[in-house]
């Protein structure tokens, strides 16, 4: 590999260090009675509220309307992502050095490829909490469900909900974006 | 090559790095509202007066505040059903007994209606009437002199709190059953409720001249928990609605048991009927201790009655009596428009506001379309009586109010916000939001025939950020809506006290012209008053001292007193000699374990004091009253139990 | 040209509507001369209040002076002493030191009394305690001064003196 192509890519691995600092995606809710703003933030490896007890405001608000809690501890992918972003880590650093193009490609598709899973999987269980519901709920709208939005903002009952990646999922896809460039110009490179 | 290609990266980074930025930092502006125009329309002058009194409940604080609109100011706060150290109430001899129940002497109570007293539908400025929920009482505010004047005990009742809505000319005051209980009360496990608990919905006649208040007659209903209630008007006039919800009959975690059904039911009660089989005969009298406590007009002392029976009717003995409407779901509030046609329920878990018609009610009932019965209480049919249902309301409608200009406006608490929608069409014209979680709402006359359709406060229950903050807790927040033209415009945000459930607002003019400024001292008729200086006097009576005292500006009389001793129990009855308008005294005494008074220019007020210790203690005057308040004072020596120091006394000598 | 001097015509002429100042508006109103403190020359005499006209009394009549006695005692008595000074005047010799009408304007409109008018507001600076509205009705009022006209009549007769108004001899009223 050329040495810029080398350089953005170990930039790439670099970028994902990130991930371990700050939040990947940010889901906030407005409503009248919350002027400050409620929301919370879904890390690599854990779920947070935006202010110190949103989160158990959150579980609360929601049962009137019969939506489950949210429990970090039982969330599988939170103990997975960690281990998955690190191999890409590791694996882009000593790939930019030691291997060859084939190697940024594979892993450029392969980071790819999780993203995807990934937000599929956030669909899924979005979809799950959405529709899910306490049959015994107090409130209950009939024909009305409450997935939240997976890119984008949605008014829920009173709740305009809004779910966007935060700093963490804007450097995966800047990751993504250097170690395209990288293939992209170690490939022109060869080709001049 | 590779120079242009970086650039080109650069470039593309920045760009990307923007449009993060941009995406993630985007709140949404919220529209200001023209404040200028706001200020002048909220601006009271100096020396002007407001247009409207706002009687607001205090809730938890068991008072009633009084606000100007449309300046949003507290002018006053009346003390009800909580004893009021500021002026004396429940601690001075004469208005002890104003609190005194059945239970015993109760300090405290939970105050959420105010109603004013109304003739032929519009509110007279005679009364205002409201409800304690926890020690269930109603209670009777003059509003001449803006004192509780009145308090009823409601028997055979727990949880007052669909009351106490008033008839078209106050014939009658409701009051009704929160919570359902044995009725009379029995040891029974909480579980039976369905067999064993029901709920009373009560009226109290008042005296057309005097406003004196008797319990005329008490229905027993099935155990529903009774919300709210108004009367009929007009063509309803005869009849009162309740509201009802927990037709679960949970007794426990209602907050998931009493919110199955799709349908509660709102009560019709034909209280004119209700009349006549009292007349002839068919009321039981059940025995039932409840105490009816009032203020002497000329004594202005507080005299208890106590009651030992009360007359009760049965739906099963009463046929159409009471009927029930099915509504959606868990109603909250229940309004009658001006016309007397209209009854809106608020459904507070609903997704519509139910609008039921008394017409179609009353061919219902004619053509008995019953969908059942629930204890022998014939239940219409929902479609037989709806007469529209507002759709797209607003996320938890519970209460509505009337301009009477033909359109209505409900509270909706999970949006927090006001809809206004006109009677007729149902269709919704404007909305508004409030800040924040908007309980009840009032216009002044707004649930009478002749509304004053200018302004409409919204009542919050949360307030986060509307005010300079205090700590955690906050004062609730109200805000004054202007609804004179089509679109409602937010106009003043103002705190308010305790918790204002509800509120009254009626034209400042009817009631500025009947406020009494001073009570003449010849009307005086208290046992202990002292009419002159030359009469002020103490008079030993085995243990007891009573010290007729006299307060004129600047001085008590007598201002020295010796001769009281350790064991005593020394009664100060103060007589203000004033005959001026705003010239009240105070009078406190050290090591004294109750309050202050205040007393009114031609009153007689009485503290007891115990002293507990030897030596000389000051007495002094609290409330400001001249140049020389300062100097209103005096002393009374407190000698050994077993000292033969003589009573002796004087001002001045 | 024409338009230059046609506009500085209209331009003096509009100076000389606005520049002249309007009239004082006058700040006593018109019902009678007022002197500086504001009061008509009956007020300044014979005190502000509802007596507007001059009282013809004739003989002390007992029978209101005794009706007169009551009110004093209950009314007048926790400020005033007839031999004393108290919070107010000693009041024995007042209908000598004063007009009737005065004395019944005092009593019937004490806070305007205390207020405007210059005899009002010596006392006030000398005894510090406003006299207070008391609520009586004229008739009462007439009945005191006769009370007070008995009071004088008998100081005379026991040879009573005086108790001045001001502790400073010389601020003689």
């Amino acid at each position: 590999m050329r040495k810029i192509a080398k350089r953005l890519f170990a930039g790439a691995a670099l970028l994902l260090i990130i991930t371990y600092f700050v939040p990947l995606w940010s889901i906030s809710l407005e409503a009248p009675q919350y002027p400050e703003g409620i929301g919370l933030y879904i890390w690599v490896n854990k779920i947070t509220g935006k202010n110190p007890h949103d989160l158990k405001n959150i579980n609360g608000l929601n049962h009137y309307i019969g939506m489950k809690e949210i429990h970090p501890e039982s969330i599988p992918e939170l103990r997975v992502m960690p281990w998955i972003l690190g191999f890409f880590v590791v694996s882009g650093l000593v790939g930019s050095i030691a291997f060859p193009q084939r190697f940024l490609s594979f892993w450029l598709a392969l980071l790819i490829l999780i993203s995807v899973i990934g937000l599929v999987d956030f669909y899924v269980w979005e979809y799950d909490y959405g529709h899910d519901l306490n049959p015994k709920a107090a409130i209950k709208v009939p024909g009305m469900s409450y997935q939240p939005p997976l890119i984008g903002s949605k008014q829920l009952l009173n709740m305009r909900t809004s779910s966007w990646p935060h700093i963490g999922g804007w450097a995966i896809l800047i990751s993504i974006s250097l170690a395209g460039f990288a293939l992209f110009y170690d490939k022109k490179e060869i080709t001049a | 090559m590779s120079g242009i290609n970086n650039r080109k990266l650069v470039i593309a980074v920045i760009g990307l790095i923007i449009l993060m930025l941009t995406l993630i930092g985007c709140p949404a502006q919220q529209s200001m509202v023209g404040t200028d125009d706001a200020a002048q329309k909220v601006y009271v002058a100096p020396g002007t007066y407001d247009e409207f009194y706002a009687f607001m409940s205090g809730g938890f604080s068991g008072q009633v505040t009084v606000h100007g609109l449309p300046s949003g100011r507290l002018i006053k706060t009346i003390p009800v059903f909580s004893v009021f150290p500021e002026n004396g109430y429940g601690f001075s001899e004469e208005t002890k007994p104003m609190l005194n129940t059945s239970f015993g002497f109760v300090p405290w109570d939970d105050a959420h209606h105010p109603e004013l007293s109304q003739t032929s539908g519009t509110p007279d400025g005679r009364w205002l009437f409201i409800n304690a929920n926890n020690t269930t009482r109603v209670a009777r505010i003059n509003l001449a002199s803006f004192e509780t004047d009145e308090i009823i005990e409601i028997p055979n009742a727990a949880g007052n709190h669909a009351s106490p809505f008033v008839t078209m000319n106050t014939e009658y005051v409701v009051a009704s059953t929160r919570f359902s209980v044995p009725i009379p009360q029995k040891d029974v496990p909480i579980s039976t409720y369905k067999e064993n608990f029901d709920g009373t919905i009560t009226f109290i006649r008042v005296d057309p001249e005097s406003g004196r208040m008797t319990i005329a007659f008490q229905i027993i209903v099935p155990g529903f928990n009774y919300d709210l209630a108004h009367a009929g008007k007009g063509p309803s006039h005869g009849w009162a609605f309740f509201t009802s919800y927990n037709t679960e009959q949970a007794n426990t975690l209602l907050e998931v048991n009493a919110s199955q059904n799709d349908k509660d039911f709102v009560a019709a009660v034909n209280w004119k009927l209700a009349e006549q089989y009292l007349a002839e005969g068919k009321a039981k009298d059940m025995s039932a201790s409840y105490v009816n406590n009032h203020m002497n007009g000329s004594s202005r002392i507080v005299e208890t009655e106590k009651h030992t029976s009360v007359k009760v009717l049965s739906p099963k003995d009463c046929p159409g009596l009471i009927y029930y409407l099915p509504t959606p779901k868990s109603p909250h509030g229940v309004d009658v428009d001006p016309s007397g046609e209209y009854i809106v329920a608020g459904g507070k878990l609903a997704a519509v506001i139910p609008v039921h018609s008394f017409s179609k009610m009353q061919k219902a009932i004619e053509d008995k379309l019953f969908e059942g019965d629930v204890d022998g209480i014939p239940v219409l049919k929902y479609e037989s009586v709806v007469a529209g249902e507002v759709q797209n309301p607003g996320l938890g409608p519970l209460h509505t109010e009337f301009d009477g200009k033909g359109y209505a406006y409900t509270s909706a608490f999970i949006s927090s916000e006001i809809v206004k929608w006109k009677l007729g069409t149902w269709e919704v014209v404007d909305r508004i939001p409030t800040y924040y979680s908007i309980g009840h709402l009032m216009i002044p006359g707004g649930d009478s025939q002749k509304p004053w359709g200018k302004y409409v406060v919204a009542l919050n229950k949360i307030t986060k950020d509307r005010y300079l903050p205090t700590g955690p807790e906050l004062a609730h927040a109200a805000q004054l809506i202007d609804i004179s033209g089509e679109k409602m415009k937010l106009l003043l945000d103002f705190p308010t006290m305790g918790e204002p459930h509800y509120a009254q607002g009626i034209a400042a003019e009817l009631l500025m012209k009947n406020q009494t400024k001073m009570f003449p001292i010849e009307g005086n008729t208290h046992p202990q008053a002292t009419k002159s200086e030359a009469e002020s006097r103490v008079e030993r009576k085995g243990n007891e001292v009573h010290v007729y005292m006299t307060t004129i500006r600047t001085h008590f009389s007598p201002d020295n007193i010796e001769g009281i001793k350790l064991g005593d129990k020394v009664f100060f009855h103060v007589t203000n000699l004033e005959q001026d308008w705003d010239v009240p005294h105070g009078f406190a005494v050290q090591g004294a374990l109750n309050a202050e008074l205040l007393i009114m220019p031609g009153e007689t007020r009485t503290l007891v004091w115990e002293p507990a210790r030897v030596g000389v203690f000051p007495f002094y005057c609290t409330d400001f009253c001249s140049a020389l308040h300062q100097e209103m004072q005096g002393y009374v020596r407190v000698s050994p139990g077993n000292s033969s120091v003589a009573i002796t006394y004087g001002t001045g000598k | 040209m024409k338009a230059l001097c046609l506009s500085l015509i209209l331009f003096s002429l509009l100076l000389a509507g606005c520049g002249g100042g309007g009239d004082e508006t006058s700040k006593q109103p018109d019902t009678g001369k007022t002197n500086e403190y504001g009061l008509t020359d009956f007020e300044m005499t014979y005190g502000i209040g509802p007596v507007k006209k001059r009282l013809f009394l004739g003989q002390i009549n007992k029978a209101l002076a005794k009706k007169g006695e009551n009110i004093f005692a209950t009314k007048c008595a926790p400020c005033h002493k007839l031999d004393e000074r108290y919070i107010g005047p000693a009041q024995r010799y007042a209908t000598e030191r004063r007009p009737p009408e005065y004395l019944m304007n005092m009593m019937l409109n004490p806070d305007e009394m205390v207020k405007r008018h210059p005899e009002g507001k010596k006392l006030l600076a000398e005894y510090l305690s406003p006299m207070t509205y008391q609520n009586i009705t004229e008739e009462d009022a007439r009945n005191v001064i006769e009370y007070l006209r008995l009071t004088a009549q008998e100081g005379h007769e026991n040879n009573i003196p005086e108790v001045p108004l001001y502790k400073n001899q010389i601020q003689k009223p």
